[in-house]
């Protein structure tokens, strides 16, 4: 077993080997003639490269897209128009009400995603939050349970909002439940109210996991003594919560929150896939009217589809420096 | 302050019996130190006696009340931490205030309470920090503190200097040692530094897998002990012992040395024992045991010479003031019988 192990490690390094001693020679040249900063500069290099070709370039065609109009795709056709586009998004009688605005559907995703940002967050947090408490406890099938709901997070958002529009279609296996207990069924995708807290629903039980261990990692971070502790104090189960549980994982809590709140405002594939927006628009989001403004519209308009993109990079730009500054005020403590 | 009654105790985790039938009865006000090698069930049996483990069979009694099947919170303990266990959100007066709070206690009493403390650890002056920025020292005495606020019918100290330097250890233990003497508290004492419980304890029982090996007062201990074990870990450096065979007031050697010593039975096995300390430079023409130097130490006041007989037994003698020896140089050892310790084939002592 071992000798299988040693030649097959030898077989797999072989060709590493070669490359090796292939490159071995020209980087000796590069580093006498550069110095060691040299040598810094070739090992940044293929990131850098990767990064710049699919984040750096894109960023600042996007912007480009932003400053121009028309429905052309390539920007040499496309006329200059400076911030017409932003001017167009942000031309509103009333910022209240979206019928008044010029971009109508862009006021309503907006308000979509900020009603859906509140409501997803805290369910995500709270949950996350019950689902760690619970799995930190000597249960029976604890490692079963934490694998179960980590789950989710491995599986596709396309195929979570598919197996979601299963069970709540009109003939999904809700109503199979709803009806063999005797009540009528409903339309849940249909129904405004609904469909919204479905969309809610499903994107936290999809990421749910993710943020369960994080909040688990840090409440086995927290040492046993301070349990015991507090016990010999004779602390309260609610008042060891409050006092010394809470406290202790705010850093985690920190970084929860304001991932989950980067990523609910950018909710999109499996709600999408979910509702597809409706009914209506009650379940329209800033990324589904950014990609059906740029590309699925008949009247597609990529130069508003960036602008609107440009906006809500600045609003996760927000949200990603109160992260930072979160977290770093969690690490002085 | 409480008495403290162990009837019976055992413990197990799983198949694993890990304390096999304690019975121990600590007077009101006694400082108790339980000693012994890691893994001995030292730590077990006070946490059993705080609460925060349950024995598998047999009864607790604090102040004569069965406290067997109560929770931690309600036998009126507290309990100084290895790790110290400070609350690392919540500043010393946080820390020292939360039990307090805990049982909604006055305000102002809460506030006399944790000044008081304070002011008997001389910790007044760091109130408003984080136990992050204490060093171990400073942490010890807020662990500490947090035990007295309480004002605990018995006070249960977990290893509480281990993390600490050799010489904040010793001014730690006074400190522990003074203030036992002035609150006149019940205390459990866990510790394997066998220095620290001659030190502090009134009586000390020493443990071993699972069982108490001898309960006494420290000298009591170190002048009787009840069997090898007792006599191998009280004592430093290590108690010396050897095979001998014993006929009549004589004990044979495996050397061939032949030391009389009154009061030995007559026709068998022993095992004799002296301390490096009451072994002394032999007379010309004595009865000896010969060995040969292999390591000195010399401590100034007083020389720890390390030796090997020619059967290659080692040999540790504690000699007084700077004797002129060198390694490899013949040395001839002998004892006063009276400070001599006989143990029997099962490492029982024999009273002589």
């Amino acid at each position: 077993m071992t000798a299988f192990a040693t030649r097959l490690g030898a077989a797999v390094a072989a060709p590493f080997a070669l490359l090796a001693r292939a490159i071995d020679l020209p980087l000796r040249g590069w580093q006498r003639l550069t110095g060691m900063g040299g040598m810094a500069a070739v090992f940044l290099a293929p990131n850098l490269a990767i990064f710049g070709v699919f984040v750096l370039i894109p960023l600042a065609l996007n912007f480009a897209y932003s400053m121009t109009g028309g429905t052309d795709i390539l920007l040499p056709d496309r006329p200059f128009v400076g911030a017409d586009q932003y001017a167009r998004l942000l031309d509103c009688a009333d910022y209240s009400r979206a019928v008044t605005c010029r971009e109508d559907a862009f006021w309503t995703a907006a308000r979509n995603t900020a009603v859906f940002v509140v409501f997803q967050v805290s369910l995500m947090v709270a949950v996350s939050m019950i689902t760690a408490l619970i799995l930190n406890r000597k249960i029976a099938g604890r490692g079963f349970f934490r694998a179960v709901f980590f789950f989710p997070v491995l599986l596709s958002p396309v195929v979570v909002g598919l197996i979601w529009r299963w069970i709540l279609q009109r003939q999904g296996l809700l109503n199979l439940i709803v009806v063999n207990l005797g009540f009528d069924p409903q339309v849940w995708l249909n129904d405004r109210l609904y469909a919204f807290a479905a969309a809610v629903g499903v994107s936290t039980w999809a990421h749910m996991g993710f943020y369960t261990l994080i909040l688990l990692a840090g409440l086995q971070a927290i040492p046993r003594d301070l349990y015991e502790a507090a016990e010999m104090d004779g602390t309260k189960p609610g008042r060891v919560f409050r006092r010394i549980t809470l406290p202790l994982l705010g850093p985690n809590l920190a970084v929860v929150l304001v991932l989950a709140l980067i990523r609910s405002v950018q909710i999109f594939d499996e709600a999408y896939v979910l509702t597809g927006g409706g009914p209506g628009t009650s379940t329209l989001f800033l990324t589904q009217y950014i990609y059906e403004t740029g590309f699925a519209s008949l009247l597609r308009n990529p130069g508003l589809a960036a602008a609107a993109s440009i906006l809500m990079a600045g609003v996760l730009v927000v949200l990603t420096l109160a992260q930072l500054a979160l977290s770093r005020r969690a690490e002085r403590r | 302050m409480a008495g403290i009654i162990l009837s019976g105790i055992t413990k197990s985790f799983g198949p694993a019996q890990v304390i096999h039938g304690v019975d121990l009865q600590i007077a009101e006000g006694e400082l108790m130190v339980f000693v012994g090698p890691s893994g001995c069930g030292k730590s077990t049996l006070l946490r059993l006696i705080a609460g925060l483990d349950r024995p598998s069979t047999g009864t607790i009694a604090l102040d004569g009340r069965d406290v067997t099947a109560l929770p931690a919170s309600d036998r009126g303990l507290a309990m100084v931490f290895q790790s110290y266990a400070l609350y690392p959100h919540m500043t010393v007066r946080q820390n020292l205030s939360f039990g307090l709070q805990n049982i909604r206690m006055d305000k102002a009493e809460i506030a006399a309470r944790v000044a008081e403390a304070g002011r008997l650890l001389e910790i007044e002056g760091l109130m408003d920090r984080r136990p992050t920025q204490l060093s171990g020292g400073q942490r010890q005495r807020v662990a500490i503190g947090r035990a007295i606020v309480r004002e605990p019918s018995a006070f249960l100290l977990d290893e509480p200097l281990s993390n600490l330097d050799a010489e904040l250890r010793g001014t730690m233990r006074a400190e522990i040692s003074g203030l036992h003497a002035r609150l006149g508290a019940t205390m459990i004492y866990v510790t394997h530094d066998q220095t620290e419980a001659m030190t502090l304890a009134d009586r000390i029982a020493v443990m071993r897998a699972g069982r108490i090996e001898q309960v006494a007062t420290p000298l009591e201990l170190y002048n009787h002990p009840a069997n090898l074990f007792v006599a191998g870990f009280i004592g430093a450096p290590n108690m010396n012992l050897f095979a001998a065979r014993a006929s009549g007031g004589v004990l044979s050697l495996p050397g061939g040395a032949e030391l009389p010593l009154p009061g030995t039975p007559a026709g068998a096995d022993v095992t004799i024992g002296i301390r490096p300390q009451h072994l002394r430079l032999a007379q010309e023409g004595e009865d000896a045991i010969e060995a040969r130097v292999t390591l000195i130490e010399a401590l100034g006041a007083e020389t720890v010479v390390h030796a090997q007989t020619a059967e290659g037994q080692p040999v540790i003698t504690v000699l007084p003031g700077q004797p002129p020896l060198t390694r490899g140089e013949a040395l001839r050892l002998n004892f006063d019988p009276d400070e001599a310790h006989l143990f029997d084939e099962n490492g029982q002592r024999i009273a002589r």
